[in-house]
């Protein structure tokens, strides 16, 4: 049963008290500057340590660390498979090209996650596999003209395709060393993505539609996401490669947008989205692939009592004390100090501006993507 | 910049063997005889030294097999055999001939008189049973807490139907240990002014041994051995954790125009930082002219209130800063109390001044300059351990 509630809900839900979340809440929605309970600013996130290659038996894998002690490990395996083609394809004959063929498949990227304490068919984990492999497979990319990207056409799913009958198939396990102290969503994100920046795949020796053949020299692989040299990353050309997608959660109060929630933050959060960008080739800026909503937990908690209607209190307080004022953010009208669980709704104004945040030029979600893109490969 | 992504740190923790004498490291490695290299303490080297090694063991590492030593706390010792073995992660401590396991992280136990603060997570029909961070919950009987308006007099089935109105789950409670029963559960009370539910603040929890008396020295991660400055904080023990000491609940008066801040430290390792309400004050913000005899009357009625005063956004910002300290501090491995909360609130406050001189770029100094954990963590550390 808790862990029902657990699964549903974007934390579990920590038992805070009606004062504390109204502390809180109030905090985070300070007009302009919101006051984070770490000091934070509202886009800054916690330090996290990185590292890519750490396992030995994988094609590429990463570990990231946040600063709360929370911990993932991420590892890429790669297999050849063989492609089966469907019946009507193969009726249509040699000169109807199966789609599933040239453009590759979504079933060709597996994804597990573990959680302690969670079974495999826990909504959580199924959930969170679900929405971070949807972004990767439906990052496609349009052509290979602008960056010359030929390779990446078709996105992950076209990198796949090694010829008409063989292609990759990938496994990407996500292990979540420690308990999930916040929502763990970003931490495995931002780990997996990190894992398949430094996928490498073997080279190829055979060609067109011969049975594969590979390049024995590890030395030679190539990445399954192409890098950039060292001297063009820094030159700003990197933006012309093609990215694995990071997840970011993002969640609002009041009329505040706030990143990289902690678990009191998102317990008092008005509304939780999860956000995938990717980097578009062509323009050299992000694009949007989902936004999932998650159901914010502040549902769920108790209301606080306001002292006016507190029998405890009942003489003490002035009549005239308690005045409902309208809260822009949410049109509910509510008493200043006093604790009401959030009903769900949030402005659309609110949402664009997280989306906006996340995009724009310079805007977390390039640097995020840039932070990523410097951890050491070696 | 939004993101900062760090290198790996490996965790400079010397293992409990490599700790062990130096005469005895010569006969160690060539001794290959001995299986799987656990620290199997030379004796002479032992009783010759005359101090244990404050390394770390594992649980079900074996600490020694000589049958000369005594087995104490947090160690174990199978009865077919002489060989002591720990039972918790922590340190070794030597006590004459007694070796004990000074653990990591425990739980809280409770002695009679502490002040704790705890969360309320179940209401029954007559008690309310809160979670004190020990490892069996606590009870806060009915006729423990103080009625409303200071009544004396027996709790009738009137208050026992209305009793979420006084604490319900969820609620932040500050209370004394009234009695330890036999199987370590404690029963509190609020009988005090002092006592009852909290609001105005934020919470935090840290770990660590907390209350537990003296242990052995070393200051994990954060300041390094090397730097030197890890030598005053030896003198306050190993591992984070809220001290047992003279003074729980104090008040501070912080910089920046947030005015007075109270914080109670619970010896149970729960942390309460709250906007200050003295007496007077919070009977005036509830109705505006009250008869001094009635002044602890409207006290007392305002122990059951759960909505927030009017905070202003200052005593907020200085309030993140306490509590952001109190992380600095225990991820130091530092203790917390009044002197050394008081002397990392100065030193963040003179952290910021120096990186407000070394910035100029307006940018970088704004965003996230509240944020101290980070890169800040170390420096202020430092400075506080300086002032000792």
């Amino acid at each position: 049963m808790s862990n029902q509630r657990q699964a549903s809900s974007a934390s579990q839900t920590p038992h805070l008290s009606p004062a504390e979340l109204s502390y809180l809440y109030t905090s985070l929605s300070l007009p302009k500057s919101p006051i984070r309970p770490d000091g934070r600013s509202p886009t800054q996130f916690r330090p996290l340590t990185a590292e890519s290659n750490i396992l030995p038996g994988t094609n590429g894998s990463a570990r990231i660390g946040f600063a709360d002690g929370t911990q993932a490990i991420v590892g890429v395996k790669a297999e050849v498979e063989k492609t089966v083609l469907s019946t009507d394809t193969l009726a249509s004959g040699e000169g109807g090209e199966s789609t599933a063929a040239t453009s590759g498949h979504g079933s060709w990227v597996q994804m597990s996650i573990e959680i302690p304490g969670f079974r495999d068919d826990d909504a959580l984990p199924v959930f969170l596999s679900e929405m971070m492999r949807e972004s990767l497979v439906g990052a496609v990319v349009e052509g290979g003209d602008g960056g010359g990207d030929v390779m990446m056409a078709g996105g992950l799913k076209g990198r796949l395709v090694i010829n008409k009958r063989w292609h990759w198939r990938l496994y990407i396990d996500v292990l979540l060393l420690s308990q999930p102290l916040s929502y763990p969503l970003p931490l495995l994100s931002l780990t997996t993505h990190l894992a398949l920046l430094s996928t490498k795949l073997p080279k190829l020796k055979s060609q067109g539609e011969e049975d594969p053949f590979f390049d024995d020299d590890w030395e030679v692989a190539e990445y399954l996401y192409p890098r950039g040299s060292k001297l063009k990353a820094t030159s700003g050309l990197a933006s012309q490669y093609v990215r694995p997608p990071v997840t970011l959660l993002v969640v609002s109060v009041g009329e505040n947008v706030i990143f990289d929630p902690s678990r009191e933050e998102i317990a008092v959060a008005d509304a939780v989205l999860a956000i995938s960008v990717t980097r578009d080739t062509e323009a050299g800026n992000l694009k949007l692939l989902s936004i999932r909503t998650i159901d914010p937990p502040s549902r769920l908690t108790q209301p606080a009592v306001p002292n006016s209607e507190n029998v405890n209190m009942l003489g003490a307080t002035a009549p005239t004390e308690d005045i409902a004022v309208l809260n822009p953010a949410t049109g509910e009208e509510e008493v200043p100090g006093v604790w009401r669980p959030r009903r769900g709704g949030v402005k659309r104004s609110v949402i664009a501006n997280m989306i906006k945040t996340v995009l724009k030029k310079g805007g977390v979600g390039e640097e995020v993507l840039e932070g990523l893109e410097g951890v050491e490969v070696e | 910049m939004a993101i900062t992504i760090l290198p790996p740190v490996v965790e400079d923790v010397a293992p409990y063997h490599a700790d062990s004498d130096d005469s005895m490291s010569g006969a160690d490695s060539d001794s290959d005889v001995e299986m799987s290299g656990v620290s199997r303490p030379n004796k002479k080297a032992r009783t010759g030294n005359g101090k244990i090694s404050s390394g770390i063991v594992t649980p079900g590492e074996v600490i020694t097999a000589d049958p000369q030593w005594m087995r104490g706390h947090g160690t174990y010792m199978n009865p077919l055999s002489t060989s002591i073995i720990a039972t918790v992660a922590g340190k070794v401590q030597q006590t004459n001939k007694l070796l004990s396991v000074h653990p990591l992280r425990a739980r809280y136990i409770p002695e009679i008189g502490d002040l704790v603060v705890g969360r309320i997570v179940e209401v029954q029909s007559k008690r309310w049973k809160v979670d004190v961070a020990a490892p069996l919950l606590a009870q806060l009987p009915l006729s423990a807490i103080n009625l409303p308006g200071g009544i004396l007099r027996r709790r009738t089935s009137a208050d026992e139907l209305q009793i979420r109105t006084f604490f319900s789950e969820g609620d932040l409670v500050v209370a004394e240990v009234q009695s330890v029963h036999q199987d370590g559960s404690a029963s509190l009370h609020t009988r005090s002014l002092k006592y009852g539910k909290l609001r105005n603040g934020v919470f935090l929890a840290v770990t660590g041994t907390g209350g537990s008396g003296a242990s052995t020295s070393s200051v994990k991660g954060g300041v390094g051995s090397g730097s030197g400055s890890s030598a005053p904080a030896a003198s306050s023990g190993s591992g984070g954790g809220v001290v047992r000491s003279r003074r729980q609940v104090w008040t501070h008066t912080t910089a920046n125009g947030g005015g007075d801040v109270d914080i109670i430290l619970g010896v149970n390792g729960y942390i309460w930082i709250s906007k200050h309400a003295d007496g007077a004050e919070a009977a005036s913000s509830t109705t505006e002219n009250v008869s001094i005899t009635r002044m602890e009357e409207m006290v007392s009625s305002s122990i059951y209130s759960s909505q927030n005063d009017n905070i202003p956004p200052q005593t907020r910002r200085e309030i993140a800063r306490l509590t952001q300290c109190v992380r600095v501090l225990v991820q130091g491995g530092v203790r917390v109390d009044e002197d050394t909360l008081t002397d990392s609130y100065e030193a963040s406050l003179q952290v910021d001044l120096e990186v407000g001189d070394d910035d100029e770029e307006e940018d970088y100094a704004q965003e996230g300059r509240e944020y101290l954990e980070g890169a800040k963590a170390r420096r202020i550390l430092e400075l506080a351990m300086q002032r000792k």
